[in-house]
């Protein structure tokens, strides 16, 4: 029996085959498709589930999700204005101000979504609409740990070299440094207190971490028991069986909205628009808000209760009570604090 | 004595050889090509924008690299990111050459399982590596969690975000570029050049000293290159194992590019880290280039 042997002339034949198939036309979409980025991990769980179906029964569009933090999101659409990868934005306060000024936002016209009568008229302006809203306090392990009560606890002796820190690179980390500062006698604007307050504490750190995945994975690993972070995360880490807590400091937790965003120049506006509907519609944000997901809700039509713990947010009254930062304000500010905490928490 | 001749001597190489190589230099034009495209072309792209003066990729000139030179924070930053190199291949290399020298003593027929265990850590995914010596090296860690049943420590140890816990993780995972071109040379030595050494009344470590270590010095290098080139850009290992207080080059580009959004500033630091490599890899080279002398000279 003899094999047949692999020529040089069977295998460029091979490869030019396979290099047709991918010149050939793809199968015929439906009406359309969009390329949509999301933040991996949870949100983008939910959205795969929850929010994918949806468009593509009540519109009739195909969504690409791609996983993609806010700030990755911005840079991929700076480092390609006129012919922008995906459709929408999905970002954080923070990132809406950098993507703004640099224009890459175009203007959303809230009458093109039918549902926009459902959310509150502050959840929208002419650069984009509220999705979600998330709370930002202290996660605590509660077999570890006594329950911190605010933000001062973080620098008690009683948890020392049990504390991850962050630090300006996310918007729950920079609003969280921000309510730091304000208890040791600073402001919005005055981080200064923060820092003075880090330096004091550095010889005690538990650990600090640079990025947001990086925070989940340390918990869970037992690296830490104290930090800062989104209830959402906190949901999702329990939810999975990690020993975790979410604590609303007694000085006020911080809520702030993540944001759909129509991107400048894409390909598929209108489909970015039904996209956008969509997520708003009653029933999107009902099962985003379910458990697993705990995705809170900015839909009147779905009060907060009883998916989200009575401790946590009674209503939407309640969470517009919440401490708000203007990022507007913040933005500019945000770049000499990076730096600064480079400078001052290096070894 | 007649490997030596074939290599090195340039009798051997003939005239007859050398006009199809010049047809031949064509079918690299593809390659070439290539490297223009996607290598060549970003990389004078990175130039030109480390030269622009602001992030909003205005103005021209020397700013950025004027900033860069002005802070002795960057500096440190360079150093220290230079020096995890050389640390991380100074471990590499004094595990590197004993593994080396079994490898090349152990049975023909476990050379090829060896072999295959060597190359492992390339197989695995680099975030796979970099989250299993997060288990190892953390609080409740296999380290810890074994000294302290040995009753050896009380208190957990501090192994993760230290510099010797990410410098003992990237040895490991730099061990294959090390132990390749080693083993390579390694096998390539002539074995009666040892039994010459032992008739001539060397002992064992003199041999090694004298006689091996100086013959594979071409690969030690070779390997030295590579894994300082691998260990000194290896952002991924660097910011999970090193974690938030070590800033390093990669991770200092990174947050520059993706959360400042300062493109010139970023492609400075690129550039100056691109620079400082090749200035190290240079010198390595004539090295080697020097070693290989001593070796068929």
């Amino acid at each position: 029996m003899s094999t047949p042997a692999l020529t040089r002339r069977t295998l460029l034949a091979g490869g030019a085959v396979l290099a047709t198939t991918t010149l050939l036309p793809r199968p015929a979409r439906a009406a359309g498709r969009i390329i949509a980025p999301v933040y991996p991990g949870p949100w983008e769980e939910a959205y795969r589930a929850v929010v994918l179906p949806a468009v593509k029964k009540t519109q009739d569009v195909d969504t690409v999700l791609t996983p993609l933090l806010a700030l990755d999101q911005v840079a991929k659409v700076k480092a390609s204005r006129s012919t922008p990868p995906f459709d929408v934005f999905l970002l954080d306060p923070g990132p809406v101000v950098v993507a703004a000024e640099d224009g890459l936002i175009d203007k959303f016209d809230p009458s093109r979504c039918k549902n926009i009568g459902n959310l509150q008229k502050s959840f929208y302006d002419d650069s984009g609409v509220a999705v979600a809203a998330q709370i930002v306090g202290i996660a605590y392990n509660p077999k570890k740990v006594e329950r911190p009560k605010g933000w001062k606890d973080l620098f008690d002796p009683k948890y020392y070299g049990k504390v991850g820190i962050s630090g300006f690179g996310t918007t729950f980390g920079t609003s969280s440094l921000i309510e730091i500062s304000k208890q040791y006698g600073g402001s919005m604007t005055n981080v200064d207190p923060a820092f003075e307050q880090l330096k004091k504490w550095l010889p005690h750190v538990g650990v600090i971490a640079q990025n947001p995945v990086a925070v989940n994975t340390l918990f869970q690993q037992g690296q830490m028991d104290v930090t800062y972070t989104n209830y959402q995360t906190v949901s999702t880490l329990k939810g999975r069986g990690v020993d975790i807590e979410f604590v609303k400091p007694d000085t006020g937790p911080i809520a702030f909205y993540t944001t759909l965003h129509v991107v400048k120049n894409a390909p598929n506006k209108d489909n970015a628009y039904k996209y956008i509907d969509t997520v708003l519609s009653t029933e999107v944000q009902a099962a985003l808000q379910k458990p697993p997901y705990n995705l809170l809700s900015v839909n009147k039509n779905v009060p907060l209760q009883p998916d989200m713990p009575t401790d946590l947010v009674k209503s939407h009254a309640e969470l517009a009570s919440f401490i708000h930062h203007d990022w507007r304000i913040i933005a500019p500010l945000r770049a000499g604090w990076i730096e600064r905490f480079n400078k001052e928490i290096r070894q | 004595m007649d490997r030596a001749l074939q290599q090195g001597d340039p009798a051997i190489a003939t005239p007859r050889a050398r006009a199809p190589r010049e047809r031949e230099g064509w079918l690299a034009l593809p390659l070439a090509l290539y490297f223009c495209l996607f290598f060549l072309a970003p990389l004078a792209l990175l130039a030109g924008i480390s030269l622009r003066t602001t992030p909003q990729l205005e103005g021209f000139g020397l700013v950025q690299y004027a900033k860069f030179a002005g802070d002795p924070f960057n500096w440190s930053v360079l150093w220290q990111t230079l020096l995890i190199g050389v640390k991380t291949v100074a471990l590499t290399a004094c595990i590197g050459i004993p593994l080396g020298l079994l490898f090349m003593d152990a049975p023909r027929r476990l050379q090829p399982i060896l072999l295959f265990i060597i190359v492992l850590p390339l197989l695995t995914s680099v975030v796979v590596r970099t989250f299993a010596w997060m288990v190892i090296l953390g609080r409740d860690g296999l380290v810890n969690n074994a000294l302290t049943a040995l009753g050896v420590i009380t208190a957990p140890l501090r192994l993760l975000h230290t510099e010797l816990g990410l410098v003992v993780s990237l040895s490991q995972i730099e061990m294959p570029l090390m132990l390749l071109p080693l083993i390579s040379v390694m096998s390539r030595l002539d074995p009666h050049l040892k039994d010459a050494s032992a008739a001539l009344g060397a002992g064992r470590w003199r041999t090694l000293f004298r006689v091996t270590l100086p013959l594979s010095l071409p690969g030690l290098l070779a390997g030295c290159l590579l894994v300082f080139a691998s260990s000194v850009t290896a952002f991924v290992s660097q910011t999970i194992i090193g974690g938030g207080r070590m800033i390093l080059m990669p991770f200092y580009l990174w947050q520059q590019a993706t959360t400042l959004f300062n493109w010139p500033f970023a492609a400075t630091i690129g550039m100056v880290l691109l620079v400082a490599v090749l200035a190290v890899v240079t010198t390595l080279n004539a090295l080697g280039r020097r070693s290989r002398a001593l070796v068929h000279g």
